[in-house]
């Protein structure tokens, strides 16, 4: 029997819901915020999210201070009238940079009433310069320039709405790398489940020394996949790698350096090292499947006098088919998204021939710091990872959620 | 007739001798591959540098002059750091996601309520999605915060840590049968009592698992670290071994000998919890 919660029960919820808010859950909605920006953190114009315009304070206060100066400048050269105007305009400039200090978002309205500060201040210095065209003015020329600098002191909106998206449908790169990460994650997960499921069913039947296989199995998966990448760009290096020198002597390769220099050699590469370390995990979990088949319907197929391939096709298969699901899908997840491997092993070289989808947007994101179409990369992963675990669920039904 | 019969069995036991020979060679060529590579670096790790590079001798298993100069370079490079600041992430980690993952599991495995579903649902989703997602985010969170080059990167590692956790955690909980609870309800415990005192000892084996695979992911964990502490000071074993490449030439002798240090708490977690962690990879996979 099950009880029904308390109010303060949720209480034992709350640290998983802030820790899953804070540091998966708001990452995740930021990265498609900043998918619609331009945005990139080493350039000022755009180093941060604006939806509105923006105004550089600290940038018109200087102008606006020099515009003051340079009038005060020519003051004596002007007579009363224009000197009435070159005071109107300078209390006007202070008044306006008075009220914006470092940048601050600022309304259309606002921006066009500086705008339109500027056009009219420019046109009445202008007026009064031009009443005097014989008098040699000593800062006619200088004001000119500041009032075009002024038009510097706004900060556009950098949201670029599906701009990003556009962008995506037409690189090339992109597609070239879904098809680098496609075929990587179908090659390594087929090769580990065909390989993981003859381990399997030897290890199911095999009895002496299984705790050594088992150990052997387990040590590949536990250490971490960066040491792996490093220990199998040794065993594939051109000059002292005993893989890529066995590959060469046997005829696979042409020479040993063509292991990692060439784009086949680098993927294969890649993938020789993702097998070698996964298909004990995935004859693991196989194995926990098959010990879980009743081996009396083996024993009666048996006396029904079906071989061993029947059994396995009409037996085992259809019994494992949800821990072969399970194990596919979180298998097929993780080769889609693969990054230290090859970040390590490879780099995505030669000639960008290995790079993965999360190779070029983890360039583009933290190497280039262009946070707005990195992040629009990683959406478009997430969208294949998304259509990837749907199919795989409705395959599997509501089994995996299933409260029982 | 009954001299085929016998003829028969005895292809019979023949085949399932071939098969059983067959079997056997498979596993070794299994441990031939898997063991392989392990011990070749170790091999290269006591190798000077000239027999690495050398023609001769690169492929010999055996070192002409063994050296133990490799190690100390690499100790003295701080690769002694690397490894303290990967048991402190992991264990701080795996602390807190104990803490999270017991609590919350028991909620989900003992109690009806509105949304259980989809909150399972959601922490399935965090576990699929890209990690690649919350890097930028993160980053720039850090930043601002001023915690980038720090030990606060553990708390970013619930992300990848936290639902398996729940995961293997709920798995757990749910085969405790329910009857000790009931008993201890009647006697008037709350909920928080019940689980420190009957469920807690009980799930023991369970939460030992969960905490042993947070912990390897931990001590795995690349990208974040590799990303957020750029300062070797807060380097972790995964950064700091891949730090050891140089721009033009790779010392392997180096990273032969690293590899070899960095493997040894890995080696001695899986000798020691093997059980453990098979039972941490099979639990929630398997579906009867």
């Amino acid at each position: 029997m099950k009880h029904n919660l308390k109010l303060n029960h949720f209480l034992f919820l709350a640290p998983l819901l802030i820790m899953l808010a804070i540091f998966s859950l708001y990452p995740i909605i930021t990265s498609f915020v900043y998918s619609f920006f331009d945005y990139r953190t080493t350039n000022q114009q755009f180093n941060e999210l604006r939806l509105g315009s923006a105004l550089n304070g600290d940038l018109l206060a200087e102008n606006a201070s020099y515009v003051g100066f340079y009038l005060n400048d020519d003051y004596d050269l002007v007579d009363a009238e224009g000197q009435a105007v070159f005071d109107r305009v300078t209390e006007e400039s202070d008044r306006i940079a008075e009220q914006y200090a470092g940048v601050t978002d600022i309304s259309a309205a606002d921006e066009e009433a500086i705008r339109a500060y500027i056009v009219d201040a420019r046109q009445s210095i202008d007026a009064v310069y031009s009443r005097f065209p014989d008098e040699d003015f000593w800062r006619q020329s200088d004001l000119k320039a500041i009032f075009a600098g002024m038009e510097r002191v706004f900060i556009e909106s950098n949201y670029v709405g599906l701009e990003h998206y556009q962008r995506l449908l037409k690189d090339t790169r992109f597609f070239k790398d879904l098809g680098h990460t496609a075929f990587f994650t179908v090659m390594t997960v087929s090769l580990e489940l065909i390989l993981g499921m003859g381990l399997a069913l030897i290890m199911n039947k095999a009895m002496r020394g299984i705790g050594l296989v088992r150990t052997a199995a387990l040590i590949p998966w536990a250490i971490p996949t960066a040491v792996s990448a490093l220990m199998w760009q040794y065993l594939y290096d051109g000059r002292s790698g005993i893989v890529a020198n066995f590959f060469a002597a046997i005829g696979l390769i042409g020479s040993p350096e063509q292991m990692l220099s060439t784009s086949g050699g680098a993927m294969t590469a890649a993938i020789i090292a993702d097998v070698w370390k996964t298909t004990p995990y995935m004859a693991l979990l196989l194995l926990a499947g098959l010990q879980i088949i009743d081996r009396g319907l083996y024993e009666s197929a048996a006396v029904d006098g079906s071989g061993a391939v029947h059994q396995f096709f009409h037996i085992t298969l259809p019994l494992m088919k949800p821990s072969i699901l399970v194990a596919l899908l979180f298998r097929t997840l993780d080769a889609f998204r693969v990054y230290d491997l090859i970040a390590v092993l490879t780099g995505g070289g030669p000639g960008g021939s290995t790079e993965t989808l999360s190779i070029y947007s983890y360039k583009v994101m933290i190497e280039q710091s262009n946070y707005g179409y990195g992040s629009a990369i990683v959406v478009g992963m997430f969208v294949f990872v998304a259509i990837i675990a749907t199919v795989f669920i409705k395959f599997l039904g509501a089994d995996l959620l299933s409260d029982s | 007739m009954s001299i085929q019969k016998t003829d028969g069995r005895a292809t019979m036991r023949r085949r399932k001798m071939l098969a059983r020979g067959f079997a056997g060679l498979i596993i070794l060529l299994f441990l031939f591959v898997s063991v392989f590579p392990f011990i070749w670096v170790t091999a290269t790790s006591v190798k000077p540098s000239p027999e690495i590079f050398g023609a001769r001798t690169a492929f010999r298993l055996i070192a002409e002059n063994p050296t133990l100069e490799h190690y100390k370079v690499v100790l003295e490079k701080g690769l002694l750091r690397s490894v303290l600041n990967s048991f402190i992430v992991s264990i701080v980690t795996t602390l807190y996601v104990i803490f999270v993952a017991t609590l919350s599991a028991y909620l989900v495995s003992r109690f009806r309520f509105k949304g259980k579903t989809f909150l399972m649902a959601m922490i399935l989703a965090v576990s699929m999605f890209p990690q690649m997602i919350i890097v930028g985010p993160i980053y720039n969170m850090f930043y601002s915060l001023g915690i980038l080059n720090s030990y606060w990167v553990s708390l970013a590692y619930s992300s990848i840590t936290l639902p398996t956790a729940v995961w293997i955690m709920v798995a757990h909980f749910k085969s405790i049968p329910l009857s000790l609870e009931e008993a201890a309800r009647i006697d008037g415990a709350g909920a928080l009592r019940t689980l420190t005192h009957i469920i807690f000892p009980l799930a023991a084996p369970g939460v030992f698992t969960t905490a042993i695979m947070t912990f390897i992911a931990s001590w795995n964990e690349y990208l974040l670290t590799f990303t957020l502490n750029t300062d070797a000071n807060y380097h972790t074993v995964p950064v700091g071994i891949t730090a050891l490449r140089t721009q033009f030439t790779i010392l392997w002798g180096q990273i032969a000998a690293a590899t070899v240090i960095v493997i040894i708490p890995t080696l001695a977690i899986v000798l020691l919890f093997q059980k453990q962690i098979i039972s941490g990879i099979t639990s929630g996979a398997v579906k009867e």
